[in-house]
């Protein structure tokens, strides 16, 4: 935001708030709606779909009351949780591995792999947090340090995810399974005792949703105060939450939901998220490098 | 009444003419019966003592209610001071004074004529003379009644010259005695307590096996006694404050000058001297009255009954507050860890004080979640169980009519019910209580077909794991929380589990206990250094708490055991 601002001046910095309060809105109502899809279908399916997405409103609205600090904190509890959940699901399925299932490699086409599939690269959408992190840090100091665990965190999380599917389940298999990954945890067996310990894994993931959606909801927040500089936050809380939840129900079913994340949400990332955001850093560090050299000109004038 | 009365009264009626008696406390709670009274209220709290004796006893019989005040004394005398007689007059409290004291060391020496006390003559006494051209130049002491009195009449080790009717009526109030002397316009604070007290017992709430078994009593002087003893430094300061507009409780406020940090200590003093209270009678009013506001009601400051874990505390640099009347202390700050803390973990080893620090996490994580977690699997999860133990769950409910929140809720319910129970009645008969509860009723109600014989044995796990934690108040939040978990559970499963769980992580998260974080040491882990919930082997224990930024980071050497490189 602030980049912006020196690139473009306050008109610069409130549309590019405006862009990314909706993105943030955007993406976290739509990955609401299918994980709460995913979740009436798996086990709520008598239960009727608000209900299930109100449940996750009440607690990001809860949640948006504390500050940034705390939200980090409870990250720093259940991240852990995650990557072991994820190892242990990759260790656990290791005998249910097949390399067979990866091959043919290029079996789309290069063409369809490298161009069609390019709304795949939306899959990095979680970067676009990085753009806002560095007012939030306590020690800015420390935030390339910051920024390279989280890169390597995401991409371990990454790799092992795309692994266990790769390896689990054939291409043709897995586009149409609605949650791979819960597939992978339903192959678990441990003796006669242990043998369906997907609801375990699920429990980890809602907690990683919850965490998900109040960072994002909290960051739209902060940029809306920054963009009308409110000082108290607190009354529009209930407006974003009830945002989501709004945006959350416009998919009709969840075919259209699917597909606004499938093609919608990812062009979107790859627009906004790397062309936008990218953009906005390059011609702002030109402009700076610019402002820099005519400075050493005008020193060397006088 | 007779029965023929009885008939009477029941078929016949006969007017009452009787005036019957009837008291009611508040006709109409809007009209007032009396003024607002200004008691507690200081509107002149520096009332000067005068120096007529007659004006000070008017005062003070009237400020004591005397006319209907049993248990103030007032004694008059006459007390002799180098060969002149004074009136004067002694107030104490019938009960809190030691009888012995004041009649050996107060009243004797001030009425009986002794001969260095009969000294007549110049009031003066000549320190030194020199003769020079036929002038004599003399170096004289002024005779000073007051200082004559504090340094030679009365062999007392505290003794306080006041000049405020506050001062002398606050002595006089905690057991002291109050000497007025007529011309003179100050009183004799004079310490002669004696009242009744317990003695040192064992502490009963906080066992430990390694430890000492010495524990807090009522009386404040007991108390920082104790904790004297164990710090033994002249460094340990003790300051008084008094909380409380009509008790005005003594408090200590203690902590280690040099350790502990200079902006704690000021945050505890200002938040102890802006308490605008009647009464402060406990330890537990005191923290709840200077604890930060927190969403989620857990403990936020440790209460201890142990002079050696408070000692502990403050060598760490933390601030202890003792209040006269309670056999707790207070600890400030306190964070989460140290309420899964036990007194006993730093006298072993690390592997077995670690292994039973886990035992009690996993015993938090028990009583907060299990009930709940089990009526999710039941409700929405059976997959998760293995066959055979899913198709025993079923067997033992197939019996059983209720909804399994109802069930589970009454077993709970009870449960608690009996550990009220057990608490409230006389002690030989608690254990009583605990068999027939735990042993008669359950069985009984398994038999009866009201609760299965499973979820006996959760309830039974869960009551179990909240007795494993330390400190009563987190074990008591947990206990509540529970329910909300087992709400959660049954409404919407795991889900609800999760969404409980990171409400309750964030409202954690988010609460600070003066000004430390609460989660320090598990969340964030930036001041890890010292206050890690698992403790390093004892010559690794360097540092002191990184949170509390006290004044000495280190408390022990890098190499502490010196001994092993001789």
């Amino acid at each position: 935001m602030d980049i912006a601002e020196y690139l473009g001046g306050k008109t610069l910095k409130t549309f590019i708030g405006i862009v990314f309060i909706f993105y943030f809105m955007f993406s976290s109502s739509i990955l609401l709606r299918n994980f709460c899809e995913c979740l009436k279908i798996v086990y709520y399916p008598m239960t009727s779909l608000i209900f299930i997405i109100i449940t996750f409103i009440i607690v990001i609205c809860i949640t948006l009351h504390h500050r940034f600090s705390s939200i980090a904190k409870v990250n720093l509890l259940i991240i852990p949780l995650v990557i072991i959940s994820i190892i242990f699901l990759f260790v656990a399925n290791i005998e249910n591995f097949s390399l067979d299932n990866i091959f043919p490699i290029f079996g789309d086409g290069l063409f369809n792999t490298f161009v069609t599939g390019l709304g795949n690269l939306g899959a990095f959408g979680g970067i676009t947090l990085l753009y806002f992190l560095p007012p939030l840090l306590k020690e800015p100091q420390k935030m390339k340090k910051v920024y390279l665990t989280s890169v390597i965190l995401g991409t371990i999380y990454f790799l092992l995810c795309v692994s266990i599917i790769l390896f689990m389940f054939i291409s043709l298999m897995y586009t149409n399974q609605i949650m791979p990954l819960y597939s992978a945890a339903r192959h678990i067996e441990f003796g006669n005792f242990f043998q369906r310990l997907e609801s375990v894994f699920l429990l980890i993931w809602i907690l990683q949703m919850v965490c998900y959606l109040s960072i994002v909801s909290k960051l739209s927040i902060f940029i809306f105060k920054k963009i009308t500089n409110i000082q108290d936050e607190k009354p529009i809380i209930l407006v974003f939450g009830l945002l989501i939840f709004a945006i959350s129900l416009f998919p009709k079913n969840y075919a259209i939901s699917k597909f606004i994340e499938n093609y919608l949400y990812h062009y979107m990332v790859i627009g906004i998220s790397i062309i936008l955001g990218l953009s906005i850093l390059i011609l702002a560090y030109l402009k700076k490098r610019k402002k820099k050299e005519l400075n050493a000109n005008y020193e060397e004038n006088h | 009444m007779n029965f023929k009365d009885l008939l009477s009264s029941m078929f016949t009626y006969t007017p009452d003419n009787k005036q019957t008696y009837h008291f009611n406390l508040v006709e109409d709670i809007h009209t007032k019966a009396y003024p607002e009274s200004d008691i507690g209220k200081d509107e002149n709290p520096k009332t000067k003592i005068f120096p007529s004796l007659t004006v000070n006893t008017d005062y003070l019989k009237s400020k004591f209610n005397l006319l209907i005040n049993s248990d103030i004394i007032f004694r008059n005398f006459v007390l002799n001071a180098r060969g002149k007689q004074y009136q004067a007059l002694l107030i104490f409290i019938d009960g809190m004074i030691n009888t012995e004291i004041m009649n050996e060391f107060i009243l004797e020496p001030l009425m009986m004529r002794n001969k260095n006390n009969l000294f007549e003559g110049s009031q003066n006494k000549v320190i030194s003379e020199a003769v020079a051209n036929n002038i004599t130049v003399r170096k004289v002491k002024k005779f000073n009644l007051p200082n004559y009195i504090s340094s030679c009449l009365v062999p007392q080790n505290a003794i306080k010259q006041v000049s405020t009717f506050e001062e002398i009526i606050s002595g006089i109030n905690s057991g002291n005695c109050a000497l007025f002397i007529d011309t003179l316009d100050l009183a004799f604070d004079i310490e002669v307590k004696g009242f009744k007290q317990r003695g040192i017992e064992k502490p009963s709430n906080e066992i430990v096996i390694k430890g000492p078994h010495e524990s807090f009593v009522e009386n404040i002087r007991t108390n920082t006694s104790l904790i004297r003893r164990f710090v033994n430094n002249e460094n340990l300061i003790i300051e008084n404050v008094n909380v409380g507009n009509i008790t005005k409780t003594k408090c200590g406020v203690c902590y280690i000058s040099g350790l502990a940090n200079e902006d704690l200590i000021a945050e505890v003093k200002f938040r102890m001297h802006n308490l605008d209270v009647d009464a402060l009678l406990s330890a537990g009013q005191l923290e709840q009255l200077i604890t930060d506001s927190s969403n989620i009601n857990s403990p936020q400051l440790i209460s201890t009954e142990r002079p050696d874990k408070a000692a502990s505390y403050l060598l760490d640099g933390r601030v202890i507050i003792l209040v006269n009347g309670s056999p707790y202390a207070i600890i400030t700050p306190g964070i989460l860890s140290d309420f899964l803390s036990s007194p006993d973990d730093k006298n072993q080893k690390a592997l077995f004080s670690n292994f039973t620090k886990f035992i009690r996490l996993l015993a938090a994580f028990i009583t907060l979640l299990l009930p709940g977690l089990y009526i999710a699997v039941t409700s929405f999860h059976q997959e998760i169980l293995p066959t055979e133990l899913l198709f025993s769950i079923l067997a033992s409910r197939a019996n059983v009519p209720f909804p399994i929140i109802f069930e589970l809720l009454v077993l709970e319910i009870s449960f608690e019910l009996i550990r009220e129970a057990g608490l409230r009645v006389p002690s030989p008969i608690g254990p009583t209580i605990g068999i027939v509860g735990a042993l008669v009723m359950g069985q009984a109600a398994v038999s009866a077909g009201i609760v299965s014989p499973i979820l006996i044995i959760v309830v039974a796990i869960t009551g179990t794991a909240s007795f494993a934690i330390p400190d009563y108040a987190f074990g008591f939040h947990l206990r509540v929380y529970r329910f909300l978990f087992i709400f959660l559970g049954y409404l919407c499963g795991f889900l609800g589990i999760a969404l409980g769980l990171f409400t309750y992580m964030i409202m954690m998260c988010d609460s600070k206990s003066f000004g430390v974080p609460y989660t320090t040491g598990i969340s964030p882990l930036e001041h890890v250094k010292g206050s890690s919930y698992f403790l390093p082997p004892v010559w690794k224990r360097e540092y002191r708490s990184g949170f509390l930024n006290s004044k000495k980071t280190n408390k022990q050497g890098h190499i502490s055991m010196k001994w092993k490189n001789s």
